[in-house]
């Protein structure tokens, strides 16, 4: 009964001192704190931790053994929620603040709509009374982890303008080339600009070759079939096998991606004439000079690195950005096989590579090579070089780096 | 401004299907499935140099391929012991008899390319290689990775 009465009479008191403060809690932030129940909670309803949710979701809120009451009501065993976004408790002693990461619900509202970027995230609530200040002792909820699934996250396409389109201004649909093709691309109601600037109605051009639209809702791949023109070029020479093809021209905006709506030409089919007239030219110019190589293409060591310590029996692994692997003889554009340099310095590269110890062919396509190499240090280069072991222009070349191989441990001491 | 977007996985779905069915009926008419497999080298073996089974990548990564006994040669190139590699996306092995299909989820890299730049949404991935000869059929004995799960964050 005693028990009864003196919480009651707390409540009145505290319901008596707070209600002048309310005004004047900003100066006094140590203000009473308004009780709560000791069986008071706070949970999110339906929002498991560590759930996977969309980037807009609803998220309810539910309280047990306490009211809900707007903010600003001075009322026994009341108060409103507040939802906290990636970010810990606030002090406990003063309101809670106010921002992107701490949302009221000063309305008493149960329920609400947020929009998260994609990633992980952690939710909690915190129950705070009318002046927003946690109870004493303070009703939260546990934290919640969540996983925004990217999928659901509206990217925003860039909106092109109506009437904008882009068209194939050489070859001509139906018509029959030669195997180096110059294709010209045309664009109007629109601006050329280079990847990565961001500039309203433009964009930079991706040529399909033999490859239906991809998806308009991410990135156009970036391969043989999609030719990006990133520097904003509007015309490419492409050397493509004897048949028939298809071209199509397909605008991207700064993060390669189609507008919307997307800006993509009609597809047009060439054919490829393959007469011995045609076929002897290019074998006369590989002949005299080199093949071309794309810009990007790289060769590099997988393993070992430069300055790298090794064993006297090491597979050399080797990697190669941008182009493909074919065996020595095999003529297709971007592709090559390997060479590997080993203490030698880069042979002049405007003619067949030599052939010996030191300048290892891998004719069949190898992509890596177990190699025995003397105690010591030892520099080794990569080169590609085309079907006759000649290399591209400009060069595919690794850089020439060093390595140590460790002699073998020896443990003398204890064989006695 | 409220854009209205199909879902992607039904849009990727469909696309896939479409891709998928077209490149199937391609594929058989090229190769009948009656032609003879092509053998593999001995103690040959496709791995991944990267990612790593079990490794947390970005949504845009590099797979990088190596091969051990064997040769790479593009799509079209007859020579012993070489191949092309197909990466294998979310996807059961295919069967080994038939030309591997090429879609989303079956990857060529038809121009004997050893490494791929992918994107990927987030979550749980699995990437399986598999070799194919220069009619896309897999090699007798096969020549294929273990099944790795990566987690695209």
């Amino acid at each position: 009964m005693y028990r009864i009465f003196f919480r009651v009479c707390l409540i009145i008191i505290a319901t008596i001192t707070l209600d002048p403060h309310i005004e004047a809690t900003a100066q006094q932030p140590a203000a009473a704190r308004a009780p709560s129940p000791p069986n008071a909670r706070v949970f999110f309803i339906g929002l498991n931790d560590g759930a996977t949710i969309p980037s807009k979701t609803k998220l309810r809120f539910g309280v047990e053994n306490m009211e809900i009451v707007a903010a600003g009501v001075a009322k026994p065993n009341t108060g409103h929620h507040h939802l906290l976004i990636d970010t810990g408790l606030p002090p406990l002693d003063q309101p809670i603040p106010s921002d992107f990461n701490h949302i009221h619900f000063g309305g008493g509202q149960t329920e609400t709509e947020i929009t998260l970027p994609a990633g992980e995230h952690t939710l909690q609530l915190l129950f705070g009374d009318q002046a927003h200040t946690p109870h004493q002792p303070p009703v939260f909820s546990e934290v919640i982890h969540v996983k925004v699934d990217p999928v659901t996250v509206e990217k925003t396409r860039t909106p092109a303008p109506a009437g904008a389109s882009v068209f194939l201004i050489e070859p001509a649909d139906g018509a029959t080339v030669a195997r180096k093709v110059t294709v010209k691309f045309g664009l109007s109601g629109m601006e050329l600009s280079p990847a990565g600037t961001n500039k309203p109605n433009s964009g930079h051009h991706h040529l399909l070759i033999d490859t239906p639209l991809p998806a308009f809702d991410r990135e156009i791949p970036s391969d043989l079939n999609h030719v990006h023109f990133g520097r904003a070029q509007t015309e490419t020479e492409v050397t493509l096998t004897p048949g028939d093809h298809t071209l199509q021209l397909l605008l991207g905006d700064h993060e390669h991606l189609p507008h919307d709506p997307p800006i993509f030409s009609k597809v047009i089919r060439i054919h490829v004439a393959d007469s011995p007239a045609e076929k002897a030219p290019p074998a006369a110019a590989a002949a005299a000079g080199r093949r071309p190589a794309p810009p990007d293409a790289a060769v590099y060591f997988i393993y070992p690195s430069n300055g790298e310590r090794i064993y006297p029996n090491s597979t050399i692994r080797f990697g190669l950005r941008g182009m493909g692997v074919a065996p020595a003889g095999v003529v297709k554009p971007n592709t090559g096989h390997h060479h590997l340099l080993i203490d030698v310095e880069t042979p002049p590269l405007d003619q067949p590579l030599p052939s010996d110890l030191s300048h290892i062919h891998f004719g069949n396509g190898q992509t890596e090579k177990k190699i025995t190499l003397s105690p010591g240090e030892h520099t080794l280069q990569l080169i590609l070089a085309d079907e006759k072991h000649t290399p591209h222009d400009p060069p595919v070349i690794s850089e020439r780096i060093k390595v140590t191989v460790k002699v073998k441990p020896v443990r003398k001491r204890h064989r006695r | 401004m409220i854009m209205q977007r199909r879902p992607f996985a039904k849009a990727g779905s469909s696309m896939i299907l479409m891709v998928g069915l077209a490149l199937a009926l391609t594929a058989l008419h090229i190769a009948p499935a009656s032609a003879e497999p092509t053998s593999s080298a001995a103690g040959a073996v496709v791995y991944f140099h990267s990612p790593l089974d079990g490794a947390r990548v970005p949504q845009r990564f590099t797979v990088k391929i190596g091969l051990k006994e064997m040769g790479v040669a593009p799509a079209g190139v007859v020579k012993e012991f070489t191949g092309h590699h197909h990466l294998l996306i979310d996807t059961d092995m295919v069967p080994l008899d038939q030309p591997i299909p090429s879609d989303y989820n079956h990857i060529h890299l038809g121009n004997g390319q050893t490494e791929t730049v992918l994107t990927l949404p987030a979550g749980t991935h699995t990437l399986q290689l598999l070799l194919g000869d220069h009619l896309h059929v897999p090699h007798k004995p096969p020549v294929m990775s273990k099944k790795i799960t990566i987690y695209v964050r």
